[in-house]
């Protein structure tokens, strides 16, 4: 059996089960279905560049050649595992042999990425649409970082600026004599053809050219507002630097006017026209909700607050509705033509996440929530999504298409990730729909090597088949993208996974319990997304009484028996976390950081995404080595130092001596260098988590009876709160601290499933 | 009497040489326009009949002068031009009618002149003269050199009929010792006010006979904030500039902008106030925020028009010069390449009026295309079918209702509209000029405009300069007061009728002129009547004030008074406003019958009452002898362009020469229904130089092409347009010492800059042209054109158009209009 890492590094992929049920019905009885979380273009710093096409199989299938073909060296053919078509090689594999074979038929090159030769006509597109309706500070910090950012796309990246404010303003950057903007008045809802008029895109009645006199090419069209970097980084920098708040006033009792819903409709709309089905970037960067015009999230008026998810919940959120009918079809636009949509929030409170969420989910744009432009989560957030791989590219690719190909026993449920259905409905397309179903490909508009998706699988033969010896199905994920690089390219991983007979533990043996909690959490706020909550945890919990009822070992009726193996032992643990995680317990959050946690966790790979689900916890403390420790209050003792890792936040937490030596300035003197040293550990640690995290996560020193150690306690077990008694550890001063919450703790959540799996009563 | 002196005029005309041959040319005043001539108004009667008119001295009313009634016989006495410049007849009023000695106590009839100068006591009196009795006013007539301004009273002591509310004036009687006075209007007795006799400059009692308000006709009061619902606004100019493709090739928009850019220190911002906004518009808008850093606004949203920003489009002139004198120069370069076709002018109205409206002021469209989207969109209408039919007047209507309730807006808020327009095709210059119409603006235009005929570009800059730098009113509401006995009844001219008798003026341009007609409701007891018009404005450097008028007649009851009071120029402006009017709420046909119908009826009204003719047919064609111009005035109205029966005129030409019409002052208006005729080649010495007056001008001829040479040099003007009629025959020299050329065979025809050279003659035709740009008011600045004599036909037909006593066409001859006035008249 294959180390489930070792296959993640090779192709990007964690399945629930690496041995699969045969039959239909046993597949159901295995509760936690077939999927897999594919990373697409999980850097593989060992893959040979492939310069030339692939060879496919006919169509309809278009499987792409790969080791498990066989091939037939003599007849220069070969057979496609998934049709069992006969293909003919193309003339120039006329030389291939046994020990002279492509790299696609190497046994080691079950993922493998093809250059193809056509590259992308257009240089992507990155369009930045400004919120004006902010105070200086944070408007200079947000001119300064987009500055930056100017410097660090490649040059012939074409670039565009739209800012808003009551008004939506579409800088016309190809004009030289003066700055000169296009004004679309912020209440109103323009329709597509409307903006392009207005915008000069289409042809309107224009006199002739004079004879011998061509137009002057930057009179119309796309290339007024949208440039190569190289080309209008000076004026650019310049409008950038001279970008003034809104200039209409806001009464006391007011907010500002923030057209943002006609501000993006307008930056969807030029792309739309200019550039369809090419790589380009819409980068919103709001601070504050909208308060004017289409896409409504609250009115101007200070008095009416910004809707809660209570206010969402009981229907009394009066823009709600239509913001998201809005924002949806903008996304569904945006989508459709490959564009991508990014969601930059600078404000203390809200900006309307929850409802412009689908433009980024749609289209795999990222969200990025701070407290301010001037902060450095959003800044280093920010600049991060320009970094760069080794050939200097950016690492970003476009206007994916993400295809599935199965062999026959398997059919593909759905996809749950930030993609939209490509409409393929070929033969491998199952009946049950889990996600965005109903399709074999997905569209996938932004691509990174984080990107990872969650696709589904049904089985589909029926019982009792005889299963032929060492039978196995194929999956092969075929990625095509617009690289950075202007290059088409083609990514194509080929996964193969034995069948087992009905009852036989192989199955049991090769569940990946961390992929399928990851798998499961993406089911979970998918449903989370279109039903109520408790719906969607009595389901999980059904699932993980039905999975412990299969899988674990007990003697009927007595939950003392009770046992799980190794491979399934920490999956209850990840369901309790997920349970009381922000993704399904939305109350202590506002609906934008709830959008913002969800759309995050549908976009990493499962160790990122375990981390969200059950944060890490190391321990710091004199002559020991940092070690990792139990996610519960007894972690909590005064002589430590905690660093919390939930992924959104990495807090380090001094424990009540530590704090007051550090408060006593202890560090600084002599002869206590080890205390330095100890309170230095976690704070090197804490830099290493935030190297490769995106977005940046917030950093949070805090000590033990602060305020800002609630986000600790929050996240721990609390098996030590006030209403329990000393259930587990000591009751005995400094270990543990008391959490003063109603949840259950682990410990509990543990009982009443031994219980229920078992059959027991529950009293 | 009347009859002898029709006798004595007989004898003496047939046969004789025209007085204006045999008449000494020492005379260089006759060609002042007459309102300059003050000095001359109690003796234009010539010595031999004054003596005559002195014997009925006794016999009027009041003891006042009697009029003495001349008649002449028009078939036998040609129109003289001379006559024209003749002032009104005398206002004769009664002793002691005025309490001040001053000269300037009577209003001078370049602001304010009535059709008849004494008063029909009744109005069946009125109706057997059939003369139609009203005000002609120019109450913000323009200053020219030797002009008199006008008194300022600057205490804010204002006295006014507690009843009336009529302003103090040379009218009122002083009783009560002094404290009271009695309106001279409603007869009602007021409290004299406690400071009328205080000097509050020195501090110390003054003298109220030194007041203007007792010695002046024409008088300014600064008002007291009582009189205004507002502080006084600043004055507001906002520029909407037609960038379009047309506009832009034309050289409109690089010569509007220069013409902006050297005239902003002319506009006026005495007071540091004065604010300025350009937009520019094809089928988009252009707003321009104005700053050390100016940027460009583009609103395409016509159908929904809002304001981009809400500061720095509408900024102050003097601390924004330098960013606005920066953006002025580069427009036309921002626009170069503009293939645009296209016109959003009523969204760019729209844009401008939410721009202005809590000010009000000056909206100054330039535009050379006809407006084809958003509000006040137009179609092209121009159908040469329906030209000179009964349809034809549906041309000369707005053809959008935008543009009467837009108007209507502007004037509510202050706002009017001044329409600069330059299409080579059809732009439907009558619906646009409805604007202007309604908000006391002004519409000018330049067809088919090219600014690479230096002669366009010239005559556009000056006229337009001059309107940028013309003081203006704003924020004004006038209105005419009379005695007892006499209501304001119809109202022509430039403005919103607000309530009965209330003419809202947003923004007064200088020189426009309106008329009102005057219903005599009872009969009047007075030995005269006193008419006043009040406005009430905001000067554009931020006063509060208010214009008084005061026009004082005499009454009678004798008819032939009022025929010999009649003043020809008044009665033939107030025709031009009926008749445009007529023609809209009619046909152009109903308005020539109406207009040749009032005429009859004065004839008829004269010869039946005032000769021996009586009602039986008479070989003669009488009229009094200072109405005898009335025939060829109303002649020259019925040919002028604005009404001619023709199915040649384009309806854009039509409409703006109506325009022209109803707003042109007299001194303008004469001309340009008359036009003015010279014969150059052989003008006398002193012609062309410069004499005690300036420059001297050749005697006018009449208007009849048997006075054309085919060896000679003539020039034809009517204030807008100026011709040189040049012989086929004429010599090479004459050729040579004019135009620089050798022959008239290399001489073009059409629009020229004429050369100054080195020769006597050239010089003086020079300053003839330049007298003639000059020598009246208003600001239009006329081209001129070369016309050889067998030159292209258009060019000729149209120069000889102006000599309106020859037949054209379907028109008849001035001997053909009055054989069949005759006719009329003896038939009826
Ligand atoms: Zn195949
Ligand atoms: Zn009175």
């Amino acid at each position: 059996m294959l180390n489930f890492e070792d296959v993640e590094e090779r192709d990007g992929v964690r399945f629930s089960w690496n041995v699969w049920p045969s039959s239909r019905i046993e597949a159901t009885r295995t509760v936690v279905p077939i999927a897999a979380l594919y990373t697409p273009l999980k850097i593989r710093e060992d893959l040979p560049p492939v310069l030339y096409e692939p060879v496919a199989c006919k169509p309809p299938c278009r499987a792409v050649l790969n080791p498990y073909c066989q091939i037939d060296i003599r007849g220069k053919l070969w057979i496609c595992p998934f049709c069992l078509s006969r293909n003919a090689f193309p003339p120039h594999y006329k030389d291939i042999s046994s020990t002279n074979l492509p790299a696609e038929l190497l046994p080691k090159y079950t993922t493998i990425e093809y250059t193809l030769a056509r590259p992308a006509q257009v240089p992507p597109v990155f369009l930045f649409v400004v919120d004006t309706c902010l105070d200086e500070d944070d408007l200079k910090a947000l001119r300064d970082a987009l500055v930056i950012s100017l410097s660090l796309l490649p040059p012939y990246a074409l670039v565009g600026l739209i800012t808003f404010g009551t008004m939506t303003l579409v800088h016309e950057l190809g004009y030289n004599e003066c700055s000169k903007s296009y004004v679309f008045r912020g209440g109103k809802e323009y329709q597509p053809k409307q903006i392009q008029d207005m915008l000069g895109l289409s042809s309107q009645n224009r006199a002739a050219p004079r004879p011998g006199q061509p137009l002057p090419p930057q009179s119309f069209g796309a290339s007024r507002f949208l440039l190569p970097v190289s080309q209008v980084e000076f004026q650019l920098t310049g409008i950038l630097e001279t970008l003034t708040r809104d200039p209409w006033p806001v009464a006391n009792d007011k907010r500002a006017l923030r057209c943002t819903g006609v501000a993006l409709s307008v930056a969807v709309g030029l792309l739309e026209t200019t550039y369809p089905s090419t790589g380009a970037r819409i980068m919103l960067f709001a601070g504050g909700p909208a308060t004017e015009g289409p896409g409504m999230v609250v009115s101007n008026e200070l008095k009416e607050p910004i809707r809660s998810h209570h206010d969402i919940d009981r229907d009394s959120a009066k823009h709600y509705k239509r913001a998201i009918k809005f924002y949806e079809a903008l996304g569904k636009r945006a989508s459709n033509n490959g564009h991508v949509v990014d969601l930059f929030a600078g404000c203390l409170d809200q900006v309307g996440l929850q409802e412009m969420k689908s433009l980024p989910g749609s289209t795999n744009g990222v969200i990025v929530l701070s407290d301010s432009f001037a902060t450095s989560i959003f800044k280093q957030s920010f600049l991060r999504l320009f970094n760069k791989d080794d050939q200097g590219h950016l690492q970003m690719g476009f206007n994916a298409t993400f295809d599935v190909q199965t062999t026959k026993e398997l059919r593909v449920s759905g996809l749950i990730g930030h993609a939209i259905s490509a409409g393929k409905k070929s033969a491998c397309v199952g009946e049950t729909e889990i996600g965005i179903g109903q399709t074999s490909a997905w569209k996938i508009n932004a691509i990174t090597p984080r990107t990872s998706t969650g696709v589904y699988f049904e089985v589909v033969t029926p019982a009792g088949q005889p299963l032929q010896q060492g039978s196995r199905g194929l999956i092969q994920f075929i990625t095509h993208y617009q690289h950075a690089s202007g290059q088409q390219r083609l990514r194509v991983s080929t996964m193969a996974r034995n069948f087992a007979e009905a009852g036989s533990p192989s199955v049991a043996a090769s569940f990946d319990q961390e992929a399928a909690a990851v798998l499961m959490a993406r089911i979970a706020v998918f449903k989370a997304e279109v039903d109520d909550s408790p719906d969607v945890l009595r389901w999980l919990d059904r699932m993980l009484i039905r999975l412990c009822q299969k899988f674990a070992d007990y003697r009927k009726e007595d939950s003392t028996s009770f046992r799980l193996t190794d491979n399934f032992s920490i999956y209850p643990q990840f369901m309790f976390h997920l349970r009381r995680s922000q993704f399904l317990q939305v109350f202590n959050n506002s609906p934008d950081e709830t959008a913002f946690y969800r759309h995050v966790l549908n976009e990493e790979d499962v160790n990122n995404s375990l981390i969200m689900i059950q944060p890490t916890l190391m321990s710091y403390t004199f002559d020991a080595q940092p070690q990792p420790v139990l996610l519960d209050s007894v972690s909590i003792k005064h002589d430590v130092i905690l660093l919390l890792d939930t992924f959104f936040h990495i807090l380090i937490f001094h424990g009540e001596q530590v704090a007051q030596w550090r408060k006593q300035g202890y560090q600084e003197q002599e002869g206590y260098e080890n205390f330095k040293e100890l309170l230095e550990l976690p704070v090197v640690d804490a830099q290493e988590l935030l190297v490769d995290r995106f977005p940046i996560p917030r950093y949070i020193v805090c000590d033990q009876g602060g305020s800002q150690a609630r986000f600790l306690l929050s996240k721990l077990n609390p098996s030590t709160t006030h209403m329990s008694t000393t259930m587990y550890g000591t009751s005995t001063g400094g270990a543990g601290q008391a959490i003063f919450t109603d949840d259950v703790s682990l410990q509990v959540f543990m009982e009443h499933l031994k219980r229920l799996a078992v059959g027991a009563q529950t009293n | 009497a009347a009859e002898n002196q029709f006798q004595s005029q007989q004898t003496q005309a047939p046969g004789q040489p025209h007085p204006y041959f045999t008449q000494p040319l020492e005379q260089p005043t006759y060609l002042e326009p007459y309102d300059q001539q003050q000095q001359q108004r109690s003796n234009y009667v010539q010595p031999g009949v004054d003596a005559l008119a002195g014997q009925f001295g006794q016999m009027g009313m009041g003891g006042q002068k009697q009029f003495q009634l001349y008649t002449t016989n028009l078939l036998t006495s040609p129109p003289d031009p001379h006559e024209l410049f003749k002032p009104p007849p005398e206002i004769r009023l009664p002793p002691n009618a005025c309490i001040s000695p001053s000269p300037y106590a009577n209003a001078e009839p370049s602001y304010q002149r009535c059709t008849i100068n004494a008063i029909p006591t009744t109005s069946s009196l009125l109706n057997k003269a059939k003369i139609p009795l009203a005000l002609v006013l120019t109450p913000y007539r323009s200053l020219k050199d030797g002009d008199d301004a006008v008194p300022v009273v600057t205490d804010t002591v204002i006295a006014r009929c507690r009843r009336c509310r009529t302003y103090i004036n040379p009218y009122v009687q002083f009783i009560d010792g002094g404290n009271r006075w009695r309106c001279c209007m409603c007869n009602m007795s007021n409290e004299v006010p406690q400071l009328f006799d205080w000097d509050q400059a020195t501090n110390q009692p003054g003298d109220r006979w030194q007041r203007a308000e007792l010695n002046h006709s024409i008088v300014e009061f600064v008002a007291p904030t009582e009189y205004m619902v507002r502080p006084p606004q600043p004055a507001v100019y906002v520029f909407l500039i037609d960038v379009s493709h047309s506009a832009v090739q034309s050289g409109m928009v690089a010569t509007a902008t220069r013409t902006i850019l050297e005239n902003l220190g002319r506009i006026p911002d005495e007071d540091g106030r004065t604010k300025v906004a350009l937009i520019c518009y094809d089928t988009s808008l252009y707003f321009f925020s104005i700053s050390a850093e100016s940027s460009m606004l583009v609103v395409s949203d016509i159908e929904d028009v809002f304001l981009p920003k809400p500061t720095d489009l509408l900024v102050n002139l003097a601390e924004c010069r330098a960013p606005l004198e920066s953006l002025l120069g580069r427009i036309n370069d921002m626009f170069r390449e503009n293939s645009i076709i296209g016109s959003a002018m009523g969204p760019a109205l729209q844009a401008g009026y939410k721009l202005m409206s809590a000010i009000g002021g000056k909206l100054v469209v330039l535009s050379s295309s006809l407006p084809s989207v958003g509000a006040g969109a137009l179609k092209n209408r121009e159908d040469p079918k329906i030209l000179g039919t009964a349809k034809e007047s549906g041309l000369l209507q707005a053809a959008s209702p935008f543009y009467k309730t837009f108007a209507i807006d502007c004037s509510r808020a202050q706002v009017s509209v001044d329409m600069f327009l330059f299409s080579q095709v059809y732009q439907d210059v009558a619906s646009l000029s409805h604007l202007p119409h309604y908000t006391s603006g002004q519409t000018y235009y330049y067809p088919a405009f090219n600014a690479a005929r230096p002669e366009d570009a010239l005559k556009f800059a000056r006229e337009f300069g001059d309107v940028l730098a013309m003081p203006i009113m704003l924020e004004a509401v006038m209105r005419v007061r009379a005695s007892r006995g006499l209501r304001m009844s119809s109202f022509h001219g430039n403005f919103f009728v607000r309530s009965t008798d209330l003419l809202a003026m947003p923004a007064v341009p200088q020189d426009q002129s309106y008329a009102i007609e005057i219903q005599i409701e009872e009969t009047i007891t007075t030995p005269f009547v006193v008419f006043q018009t009040a406005v009430l404005h905001t000067t554009c450097y931020g006063e509060r004030r208010i214009r008084v008028v005061t026009l004082a007649l005499p009454t009678t009851t004798n008819l032939s008074e009022v025929f010999a009071s009649a003043d020809q120029i008044a009665i033939a402006t107030l025709l031009a406003n009926k008749a445009v009017e007529r023609s809209l709420t009619h046909k152009l046909e109903d308005a020539r019958d109406f207009v040749h119908q009032k005429l009859v009826d004065i004839l008829v009204a004269y010869k039946s009452s005032m000769t021996s003719g009586g009602a039986g047919a008479s070989a003669q064609l009488a009229i009094s002898d200072n109405l005898k111009m009335l025939p060829v005035l109303v002649l020259g109205l019925l040919k002028n362009v604005g009404l001619r029966q023709s199915g040649q005129i384009p309806p854009d030409i039509r409409a703006y020469a109506q325009a022209m019409l109803t707003s042109l002052p007299s001194q303008l208006l004469i001309p340009y229904i008359y036009p003015v005729f010279y014969s150059l080649h052989d003008m006398p010495p002193e012609a062309g130089t410069v004499g005690e007056s300036g420059v001297i001008m050749p005697p006018p001829l009449p208007l009849s092409s048997e006075r054309l040479q085919r060896y000679g040099l003539f020039l034809i003007e009517d204030g807008q347009t100026i011709f040189l009629w040049v012989g086929r025959d004429a010599v090479p020299q004459l050729i040579m010492d004019v135009f620089d050329l050798p022959s008239y065979d290399v001489l073009r025809g059409g629009k020229i800059t004429l050369p100054v050279l080195e020769n006597p003659f050239s010089q003086r035709v020079n300053a003839v042209i330049q007298k003639t740009r000059e020598m009246r008011r208003g600001v239009y600045y006329p081209h001129l054109y070369v016309v050889k004599e067998d030159g292209e036909p258009a060019l000729r037909l149209w120069a000889l158009s102006a000599l309106i006593h020859d037949r054209a066409d379907m028109l008849p001859s001035y001997q053909m209009f009055l054989t069949s006035l005759k006719e009329k008249v003896n038939s009826t």
